[in-house]
C-alpha cells in the first residue's frame, strides 16, 4: 500500500477515473485473455481500497475534506455509483466490502453543502430496484443490503422504496431461511419505517389496510420466533412514535388486532411478552375503547389480572412497573356494557 | 486476485434447517450457547459443529446478535473461523461451523500439556493466530476475546480463530442489564462500542482502531503466556489475601501455593522479547498485528505437519475432553467452599473458562517469562465489566511507585484505578466509593437524543453521551483529589446508595451461585452414586 502511494501519487480525481474505466472494462463482455483480465481486476480492487482510504483514512493518516470532496464530485459526475452496483457481483468478497463501505461514505459526503448522492440516487432511482432484489441472491444480499441503508438516509429514497412495489417483498425477505440475509433484511425494514418520521406518517396512513394486514399476518403471526420478535418489538416503536398517533389510534380501535397482541402476551418467551406488553397497554389506556374491545378486554378481565399479577422485566424498570399499574387500574376498572 | 477468493465464491451451501443435521455430542457450553458436534446428513454426514444460542434466555439486544452473525458471514480467512450458514430453530440460532477435531488449544493443553506446549509449536499457533487478527484488524473488526479456548485445531493441524463474538457480545449485554435502566439505554451502549465502522464516522473509527485494536494485541500476549506455562498468568500471589484467592479460583490455579519460578522452563529470547512488546502497559507501544509477525520469533516457523506430530497425536477425541473437563469442574467445584464468584463457563468451546483479560494492571517478569497481575481490583475480576471497561482501563495511568511493590499495592493506587474504570457499573466495596453511574447519563441522553430527532440524532446523542461522561470523569476526579488531600473519602450520598445496591446484588449473585453449585455437586455426587465403581469415571460417559 504505502509502495503503491509512492511510486504513483494519484489525484483523487484521478483515483475515481481509473476506477470508472476499469468498472467500464469489467462491465464488458469477459473474452479478453484471461490473464489480462485478472490482472486488471486487481488492479480494480486496489483503486476500490484506495478510493476508501481517501474517504476514511488509513493508520497513516486521517481523511482529508478537500480530497474527499473532490472524490464525491467526480464519483457523482458520471455512472459510477451504478458501474459499481452491477459491477459488484465480479468483483471479489474484500473488494465488494470495500465498495460498500465506499459507497457508505460517499451518501454522507457534503459537496458546497449539499448531499449529491442523493441528487444522483433521485434521478437513479432504479438503482434501489438493483440493490433490493439483492435478497434475492444469497451472495449478494449482504453487500447490497447495507448499501441500500445507507441510500435510503435520504428521504427521497426511503419514500421511492416505501411507496413502491418492493415494500410487499420484504415480509418474506424478513423470514427467509438464511439468518444473515433475513436479520438484514429486517434492518432494512426497520429503517425504512422508523428514520424518516413524516414519511413513515404519510405511508402507514395511506397504506393502512394492506400494510398492517399484512403486518398481522406474516409477522406477528410468523411461526418463526426470531420473526414475531422483532415484528412486536419493531411494532411498538412504530406506534409509541408521536408522528405516528393517527395511525396507532386506529390500530387499537380493532379488536383483531387486539385478539393478536392478547396472543403474544401468552408467548412462553419473556421477551415477546415484554414486548407485546407495550402494545398492549396502547389498547388499554385508549380513552376512547370502541364497544367491542371494551367486551373483549372485560370477557378476559380475570384472566389478564392475574397474568399481570406476577408480569415482571428481568431487571427492574420503573416504566414498566408505572405502565402495568395503569393498564392492571384500566382493566380493573372496566364494567360489562349494560344491554341497551 | 486476493487469495481470499477462492475460499469464499464457491461457498457450499449448508441446509438449512435443524432435520438436516444429525447431533451426536455436546462438546461445550456456555451460560446461552451449547455447541455440538454433528453430521449433515444430506452431505454424506460430513461432521459439523453447530452452535446453538438461546435467544431468549439470553435477553441480549436481538439486533446486536443479527448485526454480529452478519459480519461474521462476511469474514473470510483461512485462519479464521467461518460459520457453513446460520439458521432459526424456534427460539435458537443455531450456527453451523467446520468441525476442528482437535478441539482448542486450551482443551488441548488441559488434557495433554499441563506445563504448556514446546516452543515451535507454540509459534506455530500464534502465527496463525496472528495472520487472523492482522486480517481482522485490517478489516476494523475486533476479536475481543483472544485466548487459547478461542484457538482451535483440526485434525490436519490447520489452525482457526474462533469468533465467538455472538455469545460474548449475549454474555456482555447480559450481565450490563442487571443495572442499566431501561433496554433502550443498554441497548445504546452496545450499538456504541460493537458498532461496525462501516456507519460510523471516520474519527470513530479512528479512535475505535487508536486504542482498542491493541486490546486484542494484549490478549494474543497473555494467549501466549497461557501456551506457554498452560495455563493463564497469575502466580507468586499472596493466598492469603481474599481478593487474590478469587483470582486464583477463577484461574483455577490448584497449585498458587507452589513457587513456580525454580520449574519454569527456559524460552528463547525472542520468545520473551515478542510476548513483552504485547504486554507493553502503554496500547500505542504495542506493536500491531502485521508489525507482529515480522517479529524474529516467527522465522523458521515449523509447518502444520510439525503441530500433528507433536501435539495431535495420541489425544483424546473433542467430545471425551469435554465430558472429562465436566468432571473436573464438578470436583473443583467441590473444593472451593466460598467461592461465591466464579461463573459457569460461559465460552462454549471446551469446559474452564479463562478470564486473563479482564485483569487490567499487570506487571511482566521478562527474564522468566513471567506476568504479575499488578493490581487487579474486585472490580474487574468479580463480576464480568462490561466492555468499555477494557477500553477504558486499557491505558492505566500508573504510579511510579506502585510499579515495584506490585504484590502489595497501596491503597492509593486502587484509587487511581478507580478513576480508570469509569465506566464499570459493578463495583465493590473497596472501588465503590468512586464508583460512576453511567447507564444514568445514557439514559438521559439518550431521551435528550429522541426529543431532538429531527436533527442528526447519531451525532447528538454521541456527542451527549461524550459529555456525560467527561463531567463524571470531572466529578470522580475531583472527589479523588479531595480525597487525597483531605485523607478522607467524599461520598457523596447517591453513591452510597449505589455502592449498597451493588453490595446487595452482589449478595444475591453470590447466593444464586452457591445454590446453583450445590446443585451441581449434587448431580455429581449422584452421578458418582450410580456409577457404583470407582475405576475410569470419565469413560463412562453419558448414556
Amino acid at each position: 500500500m504505502k509502495g503503491l502511494f509512492k511510486s504513483k501519487p494519484r489525484t483523487p480525481v484521478e483515483v475515481v477515473r481509473q476506477t470508472r474505466d476499469l468498472l467500464i472494462y469489467a462491465n464488458r463482455s469477459s473474452d479478453t485473455r484471461e490473464s489480462k483480465r485478472e490482472e486488471k481486476m486487481s488492479e480494480l480492487s486496489k483503486l476500490i481500497r484506495e478510493l476508501k482510504s481517501i474517504l476514511y483514512g488509513n493508520s497513516e493518516a486521517e481523511p482529508q475534506a478537500e480530497a474527499c470532496c473532490q472524490l464525491t464530485q467526480e464519483f457523482f459526475k458520471e455512472n459510477t455509483l451504478r458501474l459499481l452496483i452491477t459491477c459488484l457481483p465480479k468483483l471479489n468478497l474484500e473488494t465488494r466490502k470495500d465498495a460498500t463501505q465506499v459507497v457508505a461514505n460517499l451518501q454522507r459526503q457534503q459537496v458546497h453543502s449539499r448531499l449529491i448522492a442523493s441528487d444522483y440516487l433521485e434521478a437513479n432511482i432504479d438503482l434501489m430496484d438493483v440493490l433490493i432484489s439483492g435478497y434475492d441472491n444469497t451472495d449478494m444480499a449482504l453487500h447490497y443490503g447495507a448499501m441500500l441503508r445507507e441510500c435510503i438516509r435520504h428521504q427521497t429514497v426511503a419514500r421511492y422504496v416505501l411507496e413502491s412495489a418492493h415494500m410487499k417483498k420484504f415480509f418474506d425477505y424478513i423470514q427467509l431461511p438464511n439468518f444473515d440475509i433475513a436479520a438484514d433484511a429486517a434492518a432494512t425494514f426497520k429503517e425504512l419505517l422508523t428514520r424518516h418520521k413524516s414519511t413513515v406518517a404519510e405511508f402507514l396512513s395511506k397504506n393502512y389496510d394492506w400494510f398492517f394486514a399484512e403486518y398481522n399476518s406474516k409477522l406477528l403471526e410468523s411461526t418463526n420466533y426470531i420473526t414475531r420478535r422483532q415484528a412486536v418489538k419493531l411494532l411498538g416503536d412504530i406506534l409509541l412514535d408521536r408522528s405516528n398517533s393517527v395511525v396507532m389510534t386506529r390500530y387499537v380501535s380493532s379488536r383483531d388486532n387486539l385478539r393478536i397482541l392478547m396472543n403474544l402476551l401468552r408467548e412462553s418467551s419473556k421477551s415477546i411478552q415484554i414486548e407485546a406488553f407495550h402494545v398492549f397497554k396502547l389498547f388499554a389506556a385508549n380513552q376512547n375503547k370502541p364497544p367491542d374491545i371494551v367486551s373483549i378486554l372485560v370477557a378476559n378481565k380475570s384472566k389478564l389480572l392475574r397474568l399481570f399479577a406476577d408480569f415482571k422485566t428481568e431487571k427492574e424498570d420503573e416504566q414498566f412497573e408505572a405502565d402495568k399499574a395503569q393498564v392492571v387500574r384500566e382493566i380493573a376498572a372496566l364494567e360489562p356494557r349494560d344491554r341497551p | 486476485m486476493a487469495q481470499h477468493e477462492g475460499e469464499a465464491s464457491p461457498r457450499v451451501q449448508y441446509p438449512l434447517n435443524s432435520e438436516a443435521y444429525r447431533i451426536l455430542d455436546e462438546i461445550g457450553v456456555g451460560v446461552s450457547a451449547i455447541v455440538y458436534k454433528a453430521e449433515c446428513l444430506p452431505m454424506n454426514s460430513a461432521l459439523v459443529a453447530i452452535k446453538s444460542i438461546d435467544l431468549d434466555q439470553s435477553r441480549a439486544d436481538l439486533d446486536s446478535v443479527l448485526r454480529e452473525v452478519k459480519t461474521m458471514s462476511l469474514l473470510s480467512h483461512p485462519n479464521i473461523l467461518r460459520a457453513h450458514c446460520s439458521f432459526a430453530v424456534d427460539h435458537r440460532l443455531w450456527v453451523v461451523m467446520p468441525f476442528m477435531s482437535a478441539g482448542s488449544l486450551q482443551s488441548i493443553i488441559g488434557s495433554s500439556f499441563p506445563d504448556g506446549l514446546p516452543e515451535p509449536c507454540i509459534a506455530i499457533v500464534l502465527k496463525e493466530t496472528l495472520n487472523a487478527l492482522s486480517y481482522l484488524h485490517d478489516q476494523g473488526h475486533l476479536h475481543r476475546d483472544i485466548k487459547a479456548g478461542n484457538i482451535l485445531v483440526d485434525s490436519t493441524g490447520t489452525v482457526k480463530l474462533a469468533d465467538f463474538g455472538v455469545s460474548a457480545l449475549i454474555y456482555e449485554s447480559n450481565t450490563s442489564s442487571g443495572t442499566s435502566g431501561s433496554s433502550s439505554s443498554s441497548s445504546l451502549m452496545l450499538t456504541e462500542v460493537t458498532g461496525t465502522p462501516y456507519w460510523m464516522a471516520p474519527e470513530v473509527i479512528h479512535s475505535h482502531t487508536g486504542y482498542s485494536l491493541k486490546a486484542d494485541i494484549w490478549s494474543f500476549g497473555i494467549t501466549a503466556l497461557e501456551l506457554a506455562h498452560g495455563r493463564p498468568p497469575l502466580s507468586h500471589l499472596p493466598p492469603s489475601k481474599s481478593l487474590v484467592m478469587k483470582i486464583t479460583k477463577r484461574f483455577r490455579f490448584s497449585d498458587y501455593e507452589q513457587s513456580r519460578s525454580e520449574q519454569s522452563p527456559k524460552f528463547s529470547k525472542s520468545f520473551k522479547d515478542m510476548v513483552a512488546s504485547c504486554l507493553d502497559q502503554d496500547p500505542s507501544k504495542r506493536p500491531s498485528a502485521d508489525k507482529l509477525l515480522k517479529h524474529p520469533f516467527f522465522k523458521n516457523c515449523k509447518n502444520s505437519e510439525f503441530l500433528v506430530n507433536k501435539v495431535l497425536s495420541g489425544l483424546a477425541s473433542v467430545e471425551q475432553r469435554f465430558k472429562e473437563s465436566k468432571i473436573r469442574r464438578s470436583l473443583s467445584i467441590k473444593n472451593t467452599d466460598d467461592d461465591g464468584d466464579e461463573e459457569e463457563n460461559e465460552e462454549s468451546s471446551m469446559g474452564e473458562i479463562i478470564k486473563q483479560r479482564r485483569i487490567s494492571g499487570w506487571n511482566f517478569k521478562e527474564d522468566v517469562l513471567e506476568l504479575d497481575p499488578v493490581f487487579p481490583s474486585e472490580t474487574e475480576t468479580l463480576s464480568p465489566p462490561r466492555r468499555q471497561v477494557r477500553f477504558a482501563a486499557e491505558p492505566i495511568i500508573r504510579d511510579p511507585s506502585n510499579e515495584s511493590s506490585s504484590d502489595n499495592p497501596g491503597s492509593s493506587s486502587q484509587s487511581v484505578e478507580g478513576v480508570q474504570e469509569l465506566h464499570d457499573e459493578h463495583t465493590n466495596e473497596h472501588a465503590g466509593s468512586l464508583a460512576v453511574a453511567v447507564p444514568e447519563g445514557t439514559q438521559l441522553s439518550a431521551q435528550i437524543g429522541v426529543s431532538l430527532a429531527h436533527l442528526d440524532r447519531d451525532g447528538v446523542v454521541r456527542m451527549l453521551r461524550g459529555l456525560t461522561r467527561s463531567l463524571y470523569d470531572q466529578r470522580r476526579a475531583v472527589g479523588l483529589m479531595l480525597t487525597i488531600l483531605t485523607g478522607q473519602e467524599e461520598v457523596s450520598r447517591e453513591d452510597q446508595l449505589l455502592q449498597e445496591n451493588e453490595r446487595l446484588k452482589m449478595e444475591l449473585e453470590q447466593e444464586k451461585k452457591k445454590t446453583s453449585e450445590m446443585e451441581m455437586e449434587m448431580e455429581f455426587l449422584s452421578l458418582q452414586i450410580s456409577r457404583g465403581s470407582t475405576s475410569a469415571a470419565s469413560r463412562q460417559s453419558g448414556e
